[in-house]
Parts: structure tokens; sequence; C-alpha cells
């Protein structure tokens, strides 16, 4: 079948796909877009992380017929916008100057999901980091100075952000235990 | 060929020198997604190669029929032991392992046939289409059974060198290490604990599946774009295996996806070479994370046994210990993980008198091999539950028994061995002991809930499981010694080349080692130290190949200390290159040329002073100064067969931890909230990376402790080859981790630094279950720790 | 290649002839364990008929006071809906219990209903399991079982049903709207889902074709006060060993109302009804919800390696009433 849709803006078409390939398989196989990682393709570790349509999903266990349409955005994408091109977004560049990357391999999901929690979430607790990267798995680095590079990433764009006023944001989702009013 | 996403080099200009944070050379493209892992090779009209593998445990292959998979449409070609071109076997050390089995299978999971076809999907179903008939067998699994009269004998006829010294066939390898008057020192003990201990099979788990891409060479070799921890080893065994010259077998290293054991014996790399070879199209093969658990060795799981005498005063008077590892169906690297378990099974202790024997079984388990802290690990839980033990028997504080029987510089090994290195195991004990605790009950001073507490920082996280009732605190303790580099009279070595020109005006070193590297950052260090031996702001490395000479493996803790030797060793005689050249061509123009300690800096000769002579520019002209040289750490020789005694390391390296946990007992779940760690680096290359390898090794002996297992059941299969079954540690499960760094010189080692990537690993699994114990006050012989084992049901 | 058909229908009915007409056809809404069983070779389906598309994107309140939501729904979308968060915590706390952020923001209400058990052996395609190859032995009894069911097996089938929304949802007695070949129906979520038995392969009541289109919750005051508890192996991302989803209503220190539920431990979610029938007009106090949760739990027959199930649910249970009691004012 072919399948058409949006990576990073820019309009693509799969041809002569079957219909039991995941996103993953034609963002990496067929668009020539690896940087979404394929470390277990079952939904269990998050390194091929990307946002569909704006929300952070598992690419491998989205059917490929299933993005028709839709607006894909991955790692290759997260700078887009963020400064001048070829440039890092924020969250890569706190993720190089803290140490966070070591094998790299869970890198790019982690990216995605950070970028999704600080554009919900600009100055999160460490819990709260820690509640929205849980999805995603790292062997490398015990995850200390994952949490590192968001902190930095959340500090810096404070600082950087401080003069300009804030835009208004949707509420936002409960991250955990909602409670009943008490 | 047109071949997409192949390493390239790596350039950076002007980060950082030897001790400095510098960032990753490979950083950027790391998180910008370009960074090529060999699972992202692409290659045009490449097909995909998928494995057929065993049901069973131990079978004889009845029949194979390839004639329906082979009528696929789509299939390029199906292979089977039956068309295997060359040697049959191979293997680390010992060739005991089949490429493709033949007329037996040893275990669950061994690969039997091949096929290549044009979508991965293709390749899979065909596979299931080849018709294998079995006639199972009975199993061995573990040391009774092994060794039981009338047990079959996995591997007769074994013509190894350890064949003849072993107390069964079915065993790989068994050494003794002896020092002491056994029954004198009893005698004298006042104190005596014993303690049996068992470790399940941990798996690496790194998040790059193993995959590679071969392609087929007009010249008749090959060239292999792999994810490894060894170019050269890997074409030892490839080169007799496809049946060509080893110069016809081309590797190189693509991205690869952490590996810490996993990737040092052969996976697919034969397997997508005989494929490229037979179709004459390039092959990928990609594991799939239930192949990649059944596709690589794991990590030994063990059962030991221990006696610990002591004087009333807390003084070791005597260990005996017996250590029993699984090696499974194929050697593997059982014969080096027996040596560590036995020359290390003391631990960071002083005790004139030992008696440790370990041995590696020939079973139908899954294959055991290289893992982080091989050997080192499994004794280190046993040796270090045994301390505790021991300080609860003498009514003495864990911390101060372990720093009374603390070694130190000048202490004895059990192999004789003199410790001739800073051996601060005392000190790194203090400072995790003298850290502040953390504040109890975090979940309620937690912030950003308005609820007045957070789940996130109890036991069960998320899961609601408690607000507080039930929770008990525990903190625990231990050290670990791990040996560093291949030991036992092993030729390790590595090579450097290093090219200096200058292009454009400016001075460029390429720097060209065929160190794989997995994520431990050597890449940077290379850098680092090529910026300060050579003086130059630009430095590009080269993906790492087999066109240069061996860099030997990426384990052992060894590459910064072997690699980067051979790195600053060849950027000497580099700059011995300039300085002569220097002389030659402007020796006149000024007196400095004359004197001792010239160096580079900035680009420029400067004298020991720091007077500028000449630009490297000046010097060089259009002169390359292009150098390839091996390295070597002093020499150790083999253990005694009988004794264990023996200059058997090159060099030790210590961590300590002390973990605080809190559990909910009564539901048997932990939250570990705190594992602080001390160690001695010798010298911090790179003081962020260094921290990073403690806390990346930290928590992998963490998940030891609390949930990783290889569940091998129903006949010796591997029972949960999934991220879901299989449970590594979250981010959530993961405690604040702080880390305090000693640098003590080792005047053996370049730059005095010491191995550090395993030694983390050792002491966090004992820790973690000393602070369970502590909570609980259950005896917890056994690793991973279960919420069953806590609830006693 | 295998055939493999692909199919985004403009409807309900269109959905349901497509599904009706192809014997190796199913529903996909978010693929998050359709795509997975596919990959195993658990699943191969011959057509992927795409509900996630069908108008079934709603949640509404309904006169009186109850809720209809949409088969397509997501499960991010559900747990923050503020509708459920304040009548039904526990529906909301057990969608947060499950998978990660990127699978609940994919993952629909139907399709989570209908996820399929993660007994190893039933993952594993190469291997006996009565579930999915009828006839072929259930190889869990004597293997490897500690997270399998201590409540409700049969000598064919000892798998756990895995959702913890489910459990949540049998607690609060909602119904399942289907659409099959014969018009609208309703089914009780708590017969939604079949015991094994001697037909382990048969998970719902459901037949070929049956497509959920929405789950109604019925009012239920008491689900104010209601919460979700999961113990697990890990702190997130994992399934559950046991958890349990309840409502309490206390009224002069007495139960009113209650309601409670067990996951992790049973084929089905577990509807723990001689508990709750042992506890209105009880005293709202720790023994009280102890020896009703051992009396539920009496009927338990675990394997050799599951038997901590079993304490571990009556601790789960017991602290989750008593906190509900605890903030309804009563007793503790």
């Amino acid at each position: 079948m072919r399948v058409s849709f949006t990576v990073n803006g820019r309009r693509h078409e799969a041809d002569d796909v079957w219909e039991g390939e995941s996103l993953l398989f034609v963002l990496r196989e067929r668009l020539g877009l690896p940087g979404s990682k394929n470390a277990c393709e079952q939904g269990e570790c998050g390194s091929c992380t990307v946002r569909l349509d704006g929300e952070v999903v598992c690419a491998c266990l989205v059917a490929a017929g299933q993005a028709q349409g839709r607006e894909v955005r991955t790692v290759e994408g997260l700078a887009d916008g963020a400064g001048p091109p070829g440039g890092l977004a924020p969250i890569q560049q706190a993720f190089v100057d803290a140490g966070a990357v070591q094998c790299g391999f869970c890198t790019p999901g982690l990216l995605v999901t950070a970028d999704a929690l600080l554009e919900r979430q600009p100055s999160p607790s460490d819990a709260d980091i820690r509640e929205a990267l849980s999805g995603n798995l790292c062997r490398c680095t015990g995850y200390e100075k994952i949490l590192d590079a968001v902190r930095l990433a959340a500090a810096r764009s404070a600082a950087g952000a401080a003069p300009t006023a804030p835009g208004p944001e949707a509420p936002p989702a409960p991250r955990s235990e909602p409670e009943p009013g008490e | 060929m047109d071949i997409l996403r192949t390493p390239t080099d790596l350039a950076q200009r002007g980060h950082g020198g030897v001790g400095e944070s510098a960032s990753r050379p490979d950083g950027v493209l790391k998180v910008t997604g370009e960074f090529a892992y060999a699972s992202d090779l692409w290659a045009r009209d490449m097909l995909w190669g998928h494995t057929l593998r065993s049901p069973h445990a131990h079978a004889e292959i009845v029949s194979v029929d390839t004639t329906e998979a082979l009528s696929v449409p789509g299939v390029h070609a199906v292979l089977t032991h039956a068309d295997l071109p060359a040697a049959t076997h191979y293997g680390l050390e010992i060739p005991d392992q089949p490429v493709l089995a033949g007329d037996v299978v040893r275990y669950h999971g061994e690969p039997v046939a091949l096929v290549a076809a044009d979508h991965p999907e293709t390749a899979r179903r065909a596979a299931a289409r080849i018709r294998v008939e079995y006639a199972e067998l009975p199993l061995v699994t573990d040391e009774s059974t092994a060794t039981a009269p009338g047990a079959p004998v996995l591997h007769p006829n074994r013509s190894d060198h350890y064949a003849d010294r072993v107390p069964h066939p079915n065993v790989v390898h068994h050494q003794p290490v002896r020092r002491g008057d056994l029954a004198a020192a009893k005698a004298r003990a006042e104190v005596v604990v014993t303690g049996e201990y068992e470790l399940g099979m941990q798996d690496q788990a790194p998040l790059g599946p193993e995959s590679g891409l071969a392609v087929p060479a007009e010249d008749g070799g090959v060239d292999l774009y792999v994810a490894t921890q060894w170019l050269h080893v890997d074409r030892e065994q490839l080169a007799p295996v496809l049946g060509l010259p080893r110069e016809l077998v081309r590797l190189t290293l693509s991205g690869v996806g952490g590996a810490f054991g996993a990737r040092e014996d052969l996976s697919m790399q034969a397997h997508a070479c005989l494929l490229a070879l037979r179709t004459g199209r390039p092959v990928k093969m990609v594991y799939s994370r239930d192949e990649s658990f059944v596709g690589h060795v794991h990590r030994h799981p063990a059962r030991l046994r221990y006696e610990h005498g002591a004087t009333r005063d807390g003084r070791l008077v005597y260990v005996r210990g017996r250590i029993v590892l699984d090696g499974g169906a194929y050697a593997s690297s059982s014969p080096a993980v027996v040596g560590n378990a036995a020359s290390l099974g003391l631990g960071p202790y002083v005790c004139d008198t030992v008696d440790i024997e370990a041995l590696a079984l020939y079973t139908n388990n899954p294959p055991c091999g290289a893992m982080r802290g091989f050997g080192a690990v499994q004794a280190c839980f046993a040796y270090e539950s045994q301390m505790d033990r021991l300080a609860a028997e003498l009514g003495m504080d864990p911390v101060s028994l372990r720093q009374l029987n603390a070694m130190s510089q000048g202490a004895t090994m059990p192999t004789g061995q003199p410790v001739d290195a800073p051996a601060p195991v005392a000190e790194l004990l203090r400072l995790v002991r003298d850290r502040p605790l953390p504040p109890p009950r975090q979940w309620e001073t937690a912030v950003g809930t308005g609820t007045g507490f957070d789940l996130r920082a109890l036991p069960g996280g998320l899961s609601n499981t408690t607000r507080g009732e039930g929770v008990v605190r525990g903190v625990g303790y231990a050290v670990g010694i791990k040996n560093v580099g291949f030991s036992e009279g092993y030729d390790d070595y590595s090579t450097a080349r290093v090219r200096l020109e200058v292009v454009n005006g400016e001075p460029v070193v390429l720097v060209h080692t065929a160190m794989a590297e997995v994520g431990q950052g050597g890449v940077t260090v290379q850098a680092q130290i090529a910026r300060t031996e050579l003086g130059v702001a630009k430095v590009v490395l080269h993906p790492a190949d087999t066109r240069v000479g061996s860099a030997g493996s990426t384990s052992a803790s060894r590459q910064t200390y072997m690699t980067g030797g051979a790195v600053r060793n060849t950027c000497l005689l580099v700059r011995e290159e300039v300085l002569r050249l220097g002389r030659e061509r402007l020796g006149d123009t000024h007196p400095g040329w004359r004197g001792d300690g010239l160096w580079l800096r900035d680009g420029a000769v400067v004298t020991a002073g720091g007077e500028v002579l000449a630009d490297l520019a000046q010097v060089l002209g259009d002169d390359v100064i292009d150098l390839e040289r091996e390295f070597r750490h002093r020499p150790t020789e083999p253990l005694d067969p009988e004794n264990g005694q023996g200059f058997g390391h090159v060099q030790y390296s210590f961590c300590a931890h002390r973990a605080v946990v809190e559990v909910d007992a009564e539901l048997g779940l932990v939250k570990v909230v705190e594992l602080a760690a001390a160690q001695d680096v010798g010298r911090a290359m790179n003081p962020q990376a260094v921290v990073g390898q403690i806390h990346g090794g930290s928590v992998q002996g963490l998940g030891l402790a609390v949930m990783e297992e290889i569940v091998v059941a129903d006949g010796a299969r591997v029972r949960n080859p999934s991220f879901t079954d299989y449970l590594i540690p979250t981010i959530l499960d993961t405690p604040t981790m702080p880390v305090d760094v000693l640098e003590l010189a080792d005047e053996h080692a370049p730059y005095g630094l010491r191995g550090i990537g395993e030694a983390p690993t050792l002491s966090s699994t004992p820790a973690v279950v000393a602070a369970i114990r502590a909570a609980t006050g259950l005896a917890l012989r056994r690793v991973p720790v279960r919420p069953e084992h806590l609830t006693g049901t | 290649m295998r055939t493999l058909r692909y199919q985004r229908p403009e409807g309900v009915e269109a959905a349901v002839s497509a599904v009706n007409a192809t014997p190796g056809a199913r529903y996909l809404g978010g693929g998050t364990n359709l795509v997975d069983l596919m990959k195993l070779g658990v699943e191969t389906p011959d057509l992927l008929v795409d509900v996630s598309g069908l108008p079934h994107h709603d949640i509404e309140e309904l006169p009186g006071g109850g809720v209809r939501i949409g088969a397509a729904v997501r499960n991010s979308d559900l747990a923050a809906d503020p509708l459920v968060r304040t009548r039904y915590p526990v529906v909301s706390q057990a969608l947060l219990a499950g998978a990660s952020d990127q699978l609940r923001n994919v993952a629909t209400v139907g399709g989570n209903l209908l996820q399929r058990t993660r007994c190893l052996y039933f993952q594993d395609a190469g291997k006996p399991c009565n579930k999915r190859a009828p006839g072929t032995g259930c190889p869990a009894i004597e293997g490897v079982h500690r997270n399998l069911a201590i409540l409700g097996a049969s000598p064919h089938c000892v798998a756990t049903h895995p959702s913890d929304l489910a459990v949540a949802l049998a607690a609060l007695d909602a119904q399942v709207l289907v659409e099959g070949g014969t018009g609208p129906r309703e089914i009780p979520l708590t017969e939604l889902h079949r015991l094994p038995g001697d037909r382990p392969e048969r998970d719902t009541v459901l037949e070929h074709g049956d497509l959920i289109t929405h789950v109604r919750l019925p009012a239920a005051p008491e689900a104010v006060n209601s919460a979700y508890r999961k113990a697990r192996d890990r702190a997130s991302f994992a399934f559950a060993l046991s958890s349990v989803g309840a409502a309490l209503e206390v009224r002069d220190g007495l139960v009113h109302r209650v309601r409670l539920a067990l996951g992790g431990v049973a084929p089905k979610p577990w509807r723990a009804r001689a508990a709750e029938e042992r506890l209105r007009g009880a005293p709202a106090t720790p023994e009280a919800f102890t020896r009703a949760v051992e009396a539920e739990l009496s009927v338990a027959e675990p394997l050799r390696d599951n038997a901590f199930k079993v304490p571990l649910t009556r601790h789960l249970a017991v602290r989750v009433l008593c906190d509900l009691a605890g903030r309804a004012g009563g007793p503790r």
C-alpha cells in the first residue's frame, strides 16, 4: 500500500509498504530516517518515541496505515525552528553538555519525550521528570545525567525565556494519582 | 555499491585535554539522530538475513529440509551446517561453538539455519518453513546433573588446554587458589560463619540489538560493518569460518548501542558474511529483542559457599570458598571468569590463609560469558554478604569490620601477587559512610503534588501501593575489587595510528585505532590525549576498523588504559618526530631547540619554559607524520593450576557503595532511596565520563539485586526474552547517586589512571541487598530479591 | 510476503461487515497489543480493520449521573478527563498505573479491554498453549507461573487478564456497548471476559465481528471515593502482580456501599462479590476489611510459585479499603 504523512514538516510518501509494517519500520527503512531507534520494537523501551500529532508514542507499535495523513516529528526534526539551521534544540544541547549520552541508543527517544515534557511543563520537579521519562529505558547512564540534562534545559529556557511573557497554556494533564477533591 | 550511513570521521576542534570534562566527539551526531548505528545501515539491493534457532536445549538433529523455505518468493538463500564452506566452529578461546548446529543442538536458541530474503518478514516466514526434525536428548542443567555418573558429556573429545586438568569433562575450567596453612588457621579461628549464596542469570540487555551489514567485495572478500567489542578477534574467528585469508575479511565498527560484554562473542557476524558471500548481495541482519536475549551470552549464574573464620576482635583468619559458575553450552569466556572469581574471591581484604576454588560447568543452559565485572560480581555478592554475617556474629559495625581487614598498598593477594599500587579500601568505605543520610520519609516532603506526599518517593512508586504504612528503612555497605585488563599471561596490547599534518595552515591530528566505542567514551579520551600530547586543537577520529592493528577488547575496564596508552605512546613518538624535524630544519634559528623538555602547545613547539619556537606549519610544511605503534601493559603470568599462585593481574580497581533502601515489608516492594559510591580512578581522564560510568555500573548492580534475571525453565529454555518480562530499572527505580572520586595515581599506568568501568557493578548489588536485610531482618541468600522473598510466602 | 490487507472503514456498519465477511480479520484500535502480537507471530490476521477513526472519541455525561465513553478514546485522554477524575478516580488511577505515556497516548478503551494475556507461553508462538493453540496443553501449570492466576483458573489455562482499566470498570459495574451483525447490545463488563474452563481460547463472550463501541459507567455516588492500587516488580511500566480497585461509602461507621475488584490474579477482572457481601453493613474497620477479603480469597488455588499473591492481594485490598474509609471520615 501507499502511505503518506508529514515528517518534521515535510510531506513523505512510501510505496509498497507491507500492511504489517510499523511506522518505525517505514521511517527507518523506507524514508531514510533511522534516528528513531529499534531497541525492542515491542513498546517496552521507548527508544522509538516520536510525536504523532503532537503526542509521544512508540512508533514501533503504530501500524503504518495508521500514520496516513498525520504529522510525525522525530529526533531529526527536534531542532527545527529552535535556532539557526544545523543548530541543536535546547534539550539536545543539554544532553551533550550534561554527559547524558553514552552509547546513545536510547537518546533519540528520551529527547523526544523530554522535549514534550518541557513543552507542557517548563519547570518540572525531579519527580515529574522521572515520571515523564519512565517509559524510556536507558542501560548506560543510570539516568542521573539524563535528569541533569532535563534540569539544565529547563533552567536555561527559564533564564532565556524570562524577559518574554509565556503564552497561554492548556492546563497540564494529570501526571500521577489524581486525587478526588478533599 | 551504494552504501549509506557507514561510519564517518569524528572531527572536533579544541574541546579539552586530559583531566577535563570534554564533550563527546560523537555527541552531536547522537542527539540529532544522525549517528550511524549498526542497525541503521543500508545498501542498495541489500537482503535481510534471519536465523532459525533450536526450540530445544539438547537434541539430535535428525534431518533438515529446506525445500519449502527456498520456494518462498523473495528468498535468495537458505544455509545449513552442510553449506558451511570451511571451519565449522568458532570461539573466543576454545573453538567449541558451531557456526550452525550440525548433528546436535546444545542450548535453546542455538542457530540451526539461515535465510536471506528481500524483506525481513519474508526471511522470518521462510525460516519457519525449514523442516527440522529433532530427537531430544537428556539435559544437564547444574553441577549435580552435569557431573553425575553417566551424565551426557556435552563436548566429548575435548582437546583444549584445560581438558586434562578438569575434574569432569563437563567442567570447562577449574582454578583453585590456595595460600597458608588451613588446618592451623582453623584452629586459631574464634568465630566461624558459613553461608551459601546464589545469583540468577543476568543479561547485559544493551539497547542496541545485534546488527550488521555484510557486503561482498569484488576481490572475493567481504566487508562487514558491525557492532562489536573487538573487531580483530571477530576477524580471527571469521576468516577460518569463511575460508578466506584474514586480509580479505575487513571489519569496520558501526555505531554500537551498548555492549557490557554481550558483544564479545560472535553473534550475527559469520551468518551475515556467509549469506552475503553466497548471494553476492549485501546482507543486513538485525536481531529482534527476543532473539537478542538468546543470541548473546549472559552473566554466569552462580552458587557459592563460603566459610569465614575470624578472631573475636574481628581479624580474618581464614576464608574458604567454592564458586560454581554455570557456563552453559559453550566455553565462551568461562575460563577467564573462573580465573577472576578464584583470584578475587577473597575480596579487597587481607587474609593469610585462603582456600578458594572456582569452576565453570558445561550445561545445556544458555551460554554464559562476558558481562561487566565477570567472576568478580558473583564473588563480591557472596563475600560481602559473609562480611555482614561475620559483623553480626561479632557484634561489630559492618563498616568497621571491613576497614579492619581492608587491604592497602603493599598487601599480598591470595595469589601471592603484591598489591603495588594504591588500594584505598578503608578510605572508600569511610567516604560513603560519612555522607549524611538522605532525610527520612521523603514522600512527605516531596514537592510538586500539592497533596502532602509524593507516591513517586515510595516503594511501589506510581503503583500507589502505600502511603507510607509498613515502610521500613535499611542501610547497607559493600566494597569490591576488580582486575583491569586481560590477565594470566595474555599478550594484551593495543595499537594506535596517529597522523599529524598541516591542512590550510591548521595542524590536524588524525587518530586511528580499532577500539570499539560502545558508549564508554573512549573516543572522547582519545581526542583529549591527542590534544594534550600534540598541542593541537583539531582532532579527527578515524572510524575503527581492521586496517589498523588490534586495539584489543572493549572489556575488562581496559580501553582507557590500553588504547588510551597506545594513543599517548604514539603521540609521544609523533612529537619526537616533530622535534627531530624541527631541530633539523630550524635548529639554528634559536638556541631553545637544543634544550630538553620541548613540547607542543597551541599548534606550536614551545620550550620547557613556554617560549614559542615555531609553529607546526613551519616545522612540517607539507610533510605528514604518520605512525602506527603497539602498546603493552606490564606482563602478567598464568596462575598455577594447583594453587593459583602467580602475578596474574595487571591492575586492581576498587569501589565502595552505601545503599539506603525503603522496604514495604508487607508487600515486599523495595525502593532504593540513595546509592552512594566512592571509587579510586587513579586519574579522572574525563571527570564527567568517570561519574557516568560509576552511575551506569551501579544501576546494573541494582538491577541484579532486585529485578533482573533470565528465567531458564521447562527444559533449559529461556522464558522471558522481552523487556516486559526481563525487567531492567527505569528512571523511577533509580535513586540519586552521589559519587566520590579519588585520584591516587598508579605509577604503572598511563597518566596514573585506573580502569573504572566494572568496579561499580560489583559492590552495588551486595550493598542494596545488605540494606534490604537491614530493613527486614531476612537472610536473603539469592539475587534478584523479589517481593515473594520479602513476604516469606 | 504473506497477504495482509488494511482498511479504514467509513462507519460502524462497514467495519462490522468487513470483519464479519473475513474469518481472519481483526479490529485495530491503537495497535499497542495487536501490532506486538503480530510481530511475535501470535496473531496472523489477513485483514486489519482500523476502527480508531470511527466516531467513538467522546466522553459524554449521561442523564442521571453516568458517563458514556467512546471505545476509541485514548487511555491518556480518559485518565485526564475531569468528569472521570472527579466521579470515578479509580478509572483514572488504573489507567495511569498501566504502561507508559507513549502507550497510553495510543491505546484505546476498546483495545484495552480486549488485550491478550501476558502469559509467557501465550506470547511464544513456538510453545504449547491452550489459549493460543487449543488442545496443545498448558505448560504454565508446571512451568513459569509466578505472575499467573490464583483465582478462576482451570486445568486448561492459568493465564491472567492484563488490563488495569478493566479492573476499575468491573468494580463500577460498567456496561459494554457492542455492535455486532444483529444490532447493538449491552454486556456487563463483569460478564465480558470468560473464565477459561475448557475453552481458554475464548477470552470474552464476544463473537467474531462484534465491535465494542462504548463503555457506559452507571452513576455510582460512592465512586467519588474510589482508588486503584497495583503491586508490580518495578516502580513503573510493568504488569500487575496484583491490583485492587475499590469504592467505599461509610455511614455512621458502617459500610454503606462498597465495590471491590481484583486484577492480576485471575483470567478476568475479578469482582470480589463475596467480600462486598460481607462488608455491607459491617463496621468499616481493618479487621472487618481483612475478614471480608480473606473470605474472597478463601477460594484461591495458588500454583507452586504464586502463593505469595494471596497475602499480597489481601494486604493491598485491606490498605485500599482502610484508606478509603479514612478519607470518608469513618473509623480507621
